[in-house]
């Protein structure tokens, strides 16, 4: 991005709301580290997290800058409907949280992470397998993050050009400071403050909106630019049933595997209570969609003109100019508390997964709790220096959802399929994780450098498309794992042979 | 029809997100406090 952008932006005014915001964060962050001692208040908050802190720290965590922005890329590209993945994750989030569908056996089970649970199923080196596609796909996917949040925060405050690089490294300090110190109890506080400044500036400006541009208006912009595909999915063209069908497995492999959504169940107090974040954070995703939806429609409204990748920034660009004076110093402070929850909270389940799952089966007897938080600290500062550079460095070739689609894919196909035997299949082993993984693995990625590759780009695109190309590898995934096995040979544990005495007895 | 879909569940987000924002903020402090109290009170028991 570099356009600078007119903004209504005063350092004055909102600066100083923005300079608040960021000053109580960083104390409230501070205080939580005096309560770390051992490495499970790190990772997961010593297990005390009850249910109000939990459900402000998912809704906070699963909403950042780059969620606010490719969702109102979607109203703008799609309208009323481009709030379909929305809807479908609430109803897995939902179904998942009322019945417990692998997330019972998962808390049940008392671990740290998910590849932790595969060991006790498929053995250490699926354990660690999972681990390394875990991370690999999460440090794509939050790789983008901070290059994405301080693009979004550079435009909408109207900063020169040449600041996104202060910017980021700015955040990134900021985030990284009450991360390392006070690890999963900081990120919970924080969290729950980023909830309620970031709720404000959502509900604020959505209402402006509605005001100020009004419900009819949005309605006619819509059925202008996208007719009636613009309120149905299904009869949207650029839509239709393969995208319900993509997102729908997105939206449960998500809710049963994203290491930062799954690890609020791990550090709820019980399995009951994490159940019940579930299920009353839920509709929080219609929101999630739906909000920044409107926020998409009304740029349409305002600036119809843009097109391609360019459609990403309709969203700040918009906001810079109607938000005013004072009211945008909150809607940057709330930017700021999405981007910044997520980002931490990202950051540490990362951390999580290369301490217990990659680390752990080269460290030679047990560390002490001081030495564990100590690995774990060093590790949120290699990976915030690799989100930093990775930010910098990483050149996009496709839009944000296509790139985000597939990083998510090598991740969410292979774990939620590993998850769901683990918990209800005793016969899947080894044989059939490896075989899920690998696919995993394979499918997307060949899909992603055909799509890159000249002489097969137009071919693929046009024959395959991401979405059919990411259900396949939900599906190939699912029947390498029963194949697999299923091939494995049962191991069967001999059987003394039964010896009788004269009189007939054992 | 779908108009009137899209605009009570944009009216319900409005609603349902105003209220859970009040009462988490309001009930997340109590909780906030209460894990304090916990950590704290462990911490303590550890040291006698």
């Amino acid at each position: 991005m570099n356009t600078v952008f007119e903004s209504n932006f005063s350092w004055w005014l909102d600066g100083s709301i923005v300079g608040l915001y960021l000053i109580g964060v960083i104390f409230a962050g501070l205080w939580m580290r005096r309560f770390v001692s051992k490495v499970d208040d790190f990772l997961v908050a010593g297990r005390e997290m009850k249910l109000y802190l939990g459900i402000a720290s998912l809704a906070a965590t699963e909403f950042g800058i780059v969620t606010c922005m490719y969702t109102a890329q979607n109203g703008y590209l799609y309208g009323f409907a481009g709030a379909t993945p929305g809807i479908l994750m609430a109803l897995a989030m939902l179904v998942v949280g009322l019945t417990g569908f692998c997330i019972k056996p998962l808390r049940d089970a008392g671990v740290v992470t998910l590849p932790e649970l595969f060991q006790q199923q498929f053995g250490p080196r699926i354990r660690c397998a999972a681990g390394v596609v875990i991370v690999m796909g999460g440090l794509l996917t939050t790789g983008v993050f901070l290059r994405l949040g301080g693009e979004f925060l550079v435009g909408a405050a109207g900063l020169a050009e040449g600041r996104l690089e202060i910017t980021m490294t700015f955040l990134l300090l900021i985030v990284l400071v009450y991360t390392i110190l006070g690890g999963m109890l900081s990120v919970l506080v924080t969290d729950f403050i980023q909830f309620v400044v970031m709720s404000v500036g959502l509900l604020l400006v959505t209402v402006l909106i509605l005001i100020r541009i009004g419900w009819s208006e949005l309605v006619q912009t819509v059925q202008a630019h996208h007719g009636s595909g613009g309120f149905n999915p299904f009869v949207h063209e650029g839509l239709g049933w393969s995208y319900v069908i993509f997102f729908s497995l997105i939206a449960l492999s998500g809710v049963l595997t994203w290491q930062p959504i799954v690890q609020r169940v791990l550090s709820a107090k019980d399995t009951s209570t994490g159940r019940r974040v579930y299920s009353a954070t839920s509709f929080f995703f219609v929101c999630r969609f739906v909000i920044p939806g409107i926020w998409g429609i009304a740029a349409l409204a305002l600036l119809p003109e843009l097109n391609g990748n360019d459609t990403i920034h309709a969203m700040p660009k918009f906001l810079a100019v109607f938000v005013p004076i004072g009211v945008i110093g909150i809607l940057i402070a709330a930017m700021l508390a999405a981007d910044m929850s997520t980002n931490s909270s990202y950051i540490l389940s990362w951390t999580s997964v290369i301490y217990n799952d990659i680390i752990a089966p080269f460290r030679k007897g047990r560390s002490s709790e001081s030495q564990g938080i100590l690995w774990n600290r060093l590790i949120v500062a290699v990976i915030g220096l690799f989100m930093l550079f990775f930010g910098l460095w990483y050149e996009f070739k496709t839009d944000i959802v296509d790139y985000l689609g597939i990083a998510s894919t090598v991740y969410l196909s292979s774990m939620s399929t590993l998850l769901i035997a683990a918990c209800y299949w005793p016969r899947a082993n080894d044989w059939g994780a490896a075989g899920a993984l690998g696919v995993g693995v394979v499918i997307p990625v060949t899909y992603l450098i055909l799509e890159q590759t000249p002489e097969t780009s137009e071919w693929v695109i046009r024959n395959i498309g991401p979405r059919y190309s990411g259900i396949a590898t939900y599906a190939l995934a699912a029947l390498a794992m029963v194949i697999g096995s299923l091939m494995k040979p049962s191991v069967r544990v001999p059987v003394a042979p039964i010896t009788l005495d004269d009189a007939g007895a054992r | 029809m779908s108009v009137y879909f899209w605009l009570i569940l944009t009216l319900a987000c409005l609603v349902w997100y105003t209220a859970v924002t009040i009462i988490v903020a309001v009930r997340g402090v109590a909780d906030i406090r209460e894990m304090m109290a916990r950590l704290g009170a462990r911490d303590s028991d550890s040291v006698e």
